[in-house]
């Protein structure tokens, strides 16, 4: 251990005062987004002095919320804290500016990286300790570099020309030029190879070795029960379950729901269900809906491979689901299909045509349709103007025939209406059609978007996480009427979606994407079991999570 | 070419003062995202104190006061009007700089009235002699000033903890708020930079050989300031320096063939540099070094 | 506001316009129409800024080709030698019909330029349409009058002439004269550019736009083809601001280049987001209260006491409109950023409910882009 281990200048305060009292403390906290959409609800926590706290849960379930809250950073996002308290050694965290936080003390992490990529490392580096003292610069310095040798390597590169495990070294080492004594992490294992999430944990282990705090917010939860003391899962902003971590790391909700585990057996079930309604359902117009077939798809971004030689193919009518870890390049993927994204090599073609030449309302016009992961409706818009916006493919009004209200016009806008209204009722979205979008809560915004990819009446639907930030009762319904429109409808579907439960619960095919590449293939259970797979994305515990 | 080459020269010194005007305009959309449309006015601004005071206090004490003048009122114009409108529209914090442009200079050119205000700088109406190549003293100490002023932000911007903080929370606002740097703070200091720059131009923009200090002046600056800073990128301070020299030039070029170019009709001067920045624009859409804007779907 | 109480006010309103020429004098009719042509501009600037998210500085240009297209067309040829002046001599009611198609044109011919651009570079690039515009304008003599500008031919329709006589009305005891009758145009025009834009915004088109401005991405996925409508956007509002420019050049008779500058887009501009972008009544609204303040304090400059009079010291009456015109523009912008459809309609800013939207995803946006995403 080197000199640099020496822990920060305050952490003898801290041993000194109140041994027994948590060094944050959080109680009952309310978060609210625009006065309206509530993130979090009566959560408390405590993190003791030295300890690591990991903070699990799926997407949307307020983990970063969280940590915004204790930042400071909620107003950048339009948030607000409606309730509760955040107590860091006695202090109010509440109302303090961002700037007021770091200089108590808590620094984080943000996620995603966030390097600033046009300075260089050192600039960086420099950036994070600007709210330190100056003589305390020198040290943090020393000792980032020694936690980081390759930093100190790098030091006069532009930040984003680092790789991503590289870039989430120097996010980490930027916080910590500032001496933290509680330093917040949000989702550090995000996109990375497992090799590199090991070194990442390695360092986390470091840090608290040297006398830091650690509040550790994860998707990965076998990395984070991992390195954690306690842990938290939180669930629709609420609290579900708080432990120890090898408790939890044992508790079977937590395996089947964060560990992917007892899918399989739901997928069993779920897969006898579909048999049924393939071999029960005669109106199926399976001869209407075209083949997609992938083939050797490449999309890159300057030099950086997003996409790599990713082949599959989605029979008609049937769902076929795309996982991955974060970065592996599946939103990427959909985004080449519609034509957001130009291709770099390979084919996609539907129905025979050539999807990758067309511009995206060209592929629209085909049949294929979508939803986005960060919802793209008109706020301010009332629901039933954004639905309508779905039927556009569908209607020939235009600016002579619109603008003068010829009757054409006005017959098509009754005949485009109806269709609407029935989607609406089939989404249980009759009673909001009237409703500026922006007033619902995010559950019904994603059922919004859901609906308008359905007004266009696709034979394609492509749905980007559409499970994000759902309850697991909200995801259980929207897997059954996802179902139930493919069963009606006898569309295909290609979705994205993190939530294991889901997927399995009504896919037919899995393909599984790491690093813009396909490793694996197949049926829901064959991919579980793929030992690729549980590397990459499951998760490998290093001890035996699984008893 | 000796024509050529006197044109050249003054093209550059000209160029440089242009630099300055567009400087100012860039280091406020770099660090708050806002055009801000009331730099004319504030080059007029400084014009107007120097020429007011310069008799009492001297060219000296004139330019400081000018200089301290101008960074105060940017300084309020940015921080307190615009701090309150944070969560509006660009478009919309840009019409309100379109406000205060009006209000600071219908008042500035109401005060002007009649009066015939100068400079009062040293260097007068000489004019310095390289070879068969003559330049006014004025458009001489420009280029000084103006490549020590650049040269001295750059050097800031690059080296201190202020630049760096500036350039991080130009990047990502939130990231930087997260280091405990301050936007409100960083903000602030820009526009104040922009104030000192703006007053420091406009002394050159009035001096020999332009017509003196007149409510014109602020509608001529930013008829400078907006070519040259959008062709060089409105987010870069480099495509300011670029733009406000490629903007210079063509206006002393486009003024010194005036006779062979009277085909594209009178005063093509003034409108010469916005079609050098439409150019520019049909070939780099962000202007010459401005960053490219990423969708995330 | 609640619909009976919107009906009864739009009825109030309409009434009184009617019977504005029996008792309103020359200033104000000719102000009045100022208004109108002002109005008329604003809402093609407010569908293609406020609802498809495209800014532009360049209405004043589209106003000018309008403005001039009619004096060239419905003009006949004048003077001689050096300094004549070409015109087509066309029946009046032809020559705006045309004005306004060269104007739609125009904008057709800068919609692939401007497909290009973003944000805030598409604004300053209009910008210097505007300039290279006046800029032909003051040099092309033959057609344009140069820098003294033209005489517009005044109106006639089927015989019946927009002047003070042939024939001679006369209403109530009221002899109308040009401006009356021009008043009555000017309020048919209106009336018709509010119908035809509130149509469009509320059907296919318009949401096809709005989707545009919310997301680019995610309108051409629905189906949207993205080139087809900005262009149709450009030229719809490019053919509103030609026929602002017809009410202009028909309203006062005689147009300059002066008239079509910088000045005129950020008047048109600032109209549009006081009234509340994409609002067509807020466009109205806003262009009485932009339009009308100047002049309106001008002309009663001798009865405001803090006021001075030409000549003295102190704050003239032009300067006093002009600084509070610039006032106003920042006051109501920083109480109603969603300007005064925002304050009628009480809904929440959308940058507020972008951020509700995200509440999950990183917090950095990029650089700041009208059309969003």
């Amino acid at each position: 251990m080197s000199a640099a281990s020496v822990a920060p200048a305050s952490s003898a305060r801290a041993a000194v005062g109140g041994v027994g009292l948590p060094l944050l403390r959080v109680r009952d906290l309310d978060v609210t987004y625009a006065g309206s959409v509530r993130a979090l609800r009566g959560v408390s926590l405590d993190v003791p002095q030295g300890c690591v706290v990991a903070v699990l849960g799926s997407n949307g379930a307020g983990k970063t919320t969280l940590l915004r809250a204790i930042s400071g950073t909620l107003p950048f996002a339009g948030g607000s804290v409606a309730a509760g308290s955040i107590q860091f050694a006695g202090r109010d965290l509440h109302r303090m500016a961002p700037a007021a936080v770091v200089r108590a003390g808590v620094v984080q992490v943000p996620e995603g990286r966030q390097v600033f990529a046009h300075l260089t490392v050192e600039e960086n580096l420099r950036a994070g300790g600007l709210a330190a003292a100056r003589r305390v610069r020198a040290t943090a310095r020393q000792r980032v570099y020694e936690l980081f040798p390759v930093l100190r390597q790098r030091a006069g590169q532009r930040a984003g020309l680092l790789s991503g495990g590289e870039q989430q070294m120097l996010a980490i080492a930027r916080a910590l030029m500032a001496s933290p004594r509680l330093l917040l992490l949000d989702e550090p294992s995000l996109g990375l190879a497992p090799q590199m999430v090991e070194r990442i944990a390695d360092v986390i282990a470091e840090i608290r070795r040297q006398g830091t705090t650690v509040l550790l917010v994860e998707q990965n939860a076998a990395v984070a029960l991992e390195l954690a003391d306690t842990a938290y899962v939180l669930e629709v902003g609420r609290v579900a379950l708080h432990g120890p971590a090898a408790h939890l790391a044992g508790a079977e909700e937590v395996r089947d729901r964060y560990l992917g585990g007892a899918a399989v057996k739901e997928g069993e079930s779920a897969a006898a269900a579909k048999a049924r309604i393939a071999t029960d359902d005669g109106q199926r117009p399976v001869a209407a809906v075209p083949e997609l077939v992938v083939e050797d798809l490449s999309v890159r971004f300057g030099g950086v491979a997003a996409l790599e030689g990713v082949s599959f193919t989605v029979a008609p009518g049937s769902v076929h689901a795309l996982i991955g870890p974060n970065g592996a390049g599946k939103s990427t993927c959909l985004n080449a299909l519609t034509g957001v994204y130009r291709v770099a090599a390979g084919s996609a073609r539907y129905g025979g045509i050539e999807l990758t030449r067309l511009r995206p309302h060209r592929i629209a016009r085909l049949g294929v349709s979508r939803t986005f992961q960060n919802l793209v409706l008109s706020p301010a818009a009332t629901v039933l103007e954004n639905l309508m916006l779905g039927r556009h493919r569908h209607g020939r009004a235009g600016f002579v025939t619109t603008g003068l209200r010829l009757p054409a016009a006005r017959r098509e806008r009754a005949a485009q209406e109806d269709k609407v209204r029935g989607v609406a009722e089939l989404l249980e979205l009759s009673a909001v059609l009237d409703r500026p979008v922006a007033a619902l809560p995010y559950g019904a915004q994603k059922r919004v978007e859901l609906a308008r990819a359905l007004c266009a009446e696709p034979t394609l639907l492509l749905l980007d996480e559409p499970a994000a930030g759902m309850s697991a009762e909200e995801s259980a319904r929207l897997a059954a009427l996802v179902a139930q429109v493919r069963a009606e409808l006898g569309i295909s579907i290609l979705l994205i979606e993190h939530d294991m439960a889901f997927v399995m619960g009504i896919a037919d095919q899995v393909t599984v994407l790491d690093f813009g590449r396909r490793i694996a293939c197949g049926s829901p259970a064959e991919v579980q079991r793929d030992p690729e797979v549980v590397r990459a994305y499951l998760g490998t515990p290093r001890r035996e999570a699984g008893r | 070419m000796n024509q050529f080459v006197t044109l050249l020269a003054n093209g550059v010194s000209l160029g440089c003062i242009d630099a300055l005007i567009a400087l100012g305009f860039v280091v406020v959309f770099k660090a708050t995202r806002v055009v801000n449309f009331a730099h004319g006015s504030l080059v007029l601004l400084g014009a107007y104190v120097i020429g007011r005071v310069h008799e009492n206090l001297g060219f000296a004490g004139a330019v400081l006061l000018s200089v301290a003048v101008t960074a105060v009122v940017a300084a309020l114009v940015g921080a307190v009007l615009l701090r309150r409108v944070r969560l509006a529209e660009p478009g919309t914090l840009a019409v309100v700089t379109l406000g205060v442009d009006i209000v600071l200079a219908t008042d500035l050119t109401r005060r002007i009235g009649t009066d015939l205000l100068t400079t009062g700088d040293p260097w007068g109406a000489k004019v310095v002699t390289i070879g068969t190549v003559h330049i006014p003293q004025t458009r001489v100490a420009a280029a000084v000033v103006a490549v020590v002023l650049v040269v001295a932000f750059l050097s800031v911007l690059r080296f201190t903890d202020w630049g760096v903080a500036l350039r991080a929370a130009a990047e990502r606002q939130e990231t930087a708020s997260l280091m405990g740097i301050r936007p409100g703070r960083v903000a602030a200091a820009a526009w104040m930079l922009a104030g000192g720059l703006a007053a420091t131009a406009g002394l050159f923009f009035t001096a020999f050989p332009s017509p003196g200090i007149s409510g014109s002046v602020g509608q001529a600056a930013l008829g400078v300031a907006v070519p040259a800073a959008v062709l060089g990128g409105l987010d870069s301070t480099t495509g300011a320096l670029v733009g406000g020299l490629a903007v210079g030039l063509t206006a002393t070029f486009v003024a010194g063939y005036q006779d062979q170019l009277s085909f594209l009709g009178r005063g093509f001067g003034g409108v010469a540099p916005y079609l050098v920045m439409l150019l520019v624009l049909l070939v780099r859409p962000a202007g010459l070094f401005g960053g490219k804007e990423t969708t995330r779907v | 506001m609640s619909r009976p109480v919107r009906l009864a006010l739009g009825a109030v309103a309409v009434l009184l316009a009617l019977a504005a020429p029996l008792s309103l004098t020359s200033f104000w009719l000719q102000t009045g129409l100022f208004v109108m042509a002002s109005a008329v501009g604003a809402i093609g600037l407010t569908l293609l800024v406020g609802v498809t998210g495209q800014l532009s500085l360049g209405q004043a240009f589209f106003v000018a080709v309008g403005a001039y297209g009619y004096a060239f067309l419905a003009s006949d040829r004048a003077g001689a030698g050096e300094r004549v002046v070409y015109g087509a001599g066309w029946p009046p009611p032809l020559a705006a019909a045309g004005a306004v198609l060269l104007a739609g044109l125009a904008g057709v011919l800068f919609s692939p330029i401007a497909s290009r651009l973003r944000g805030i570079y598409l604004g300053l690039a209009s910008l210097g349409l505007v300039f290279l515009g006046q800029h032909i304008l003051t040099n092309a003599s033959s057609v344009t009058g140069g820098f003294n500008g033209r005489d517009a031919a005044p109106f006639r329709l089927f015989g019946f002439s927009f002047t003070a006589t042939n024939p001679d009305v006369v209403v109530l005891g009221v002899p109308y004269g040009a401006l009356e009758r021009l008043w009555y145009l000017g309020l048919a025009l209106l009336a018709l550019s509010w119908w035809y834009a509130r149509n469009l915004v509320r059907g296919r088109p318009g949401r096809a736009m709005a989707g545009i401005r919310d997301s680019e991405v995610a309108a051409a996925v629905m189906g949207v083809d993205v080139r087809r409508y900005k262009a149709g956007a450009f030229t719809v509002s490019s053919a509103y601001a030609g026929l602002a420019g017809v009410l202009f050049a028909v309203a006062y008779g005689r147009i300059v280049p002066d008239s079509f500058g910088l000045l005129m887009s950020i008047d048109l501009l600032a109209i549009v987001i006081i009234g509340g972008l994409g609002s067509v009544a807020g466009a109205v609204a806003g262009a009485v209260l932009v339009t009308a303040l100047p002049l309106v304090l001008s002309h009663y400059s001798g009865a405001l006491p803090f006021l001075a009079q030409p000549g003295e010291d102190g704050i003239g009456a032009a300067e006093a409109a002009r600084m509070l015109y610039g006032a106003a523009i920042v006051a109501v912008l920083l109480f109603a950023p969603g300007g005064l459809a925002q304050l009628v309609r009480r809904t929440p800013s959308t940058k507020e409910q972008d951020h509700a939207q995200t509440s999950t995803g990183a917090g950095d946006s990029a650089l700041p882009d009208p059309g969003r995403v």
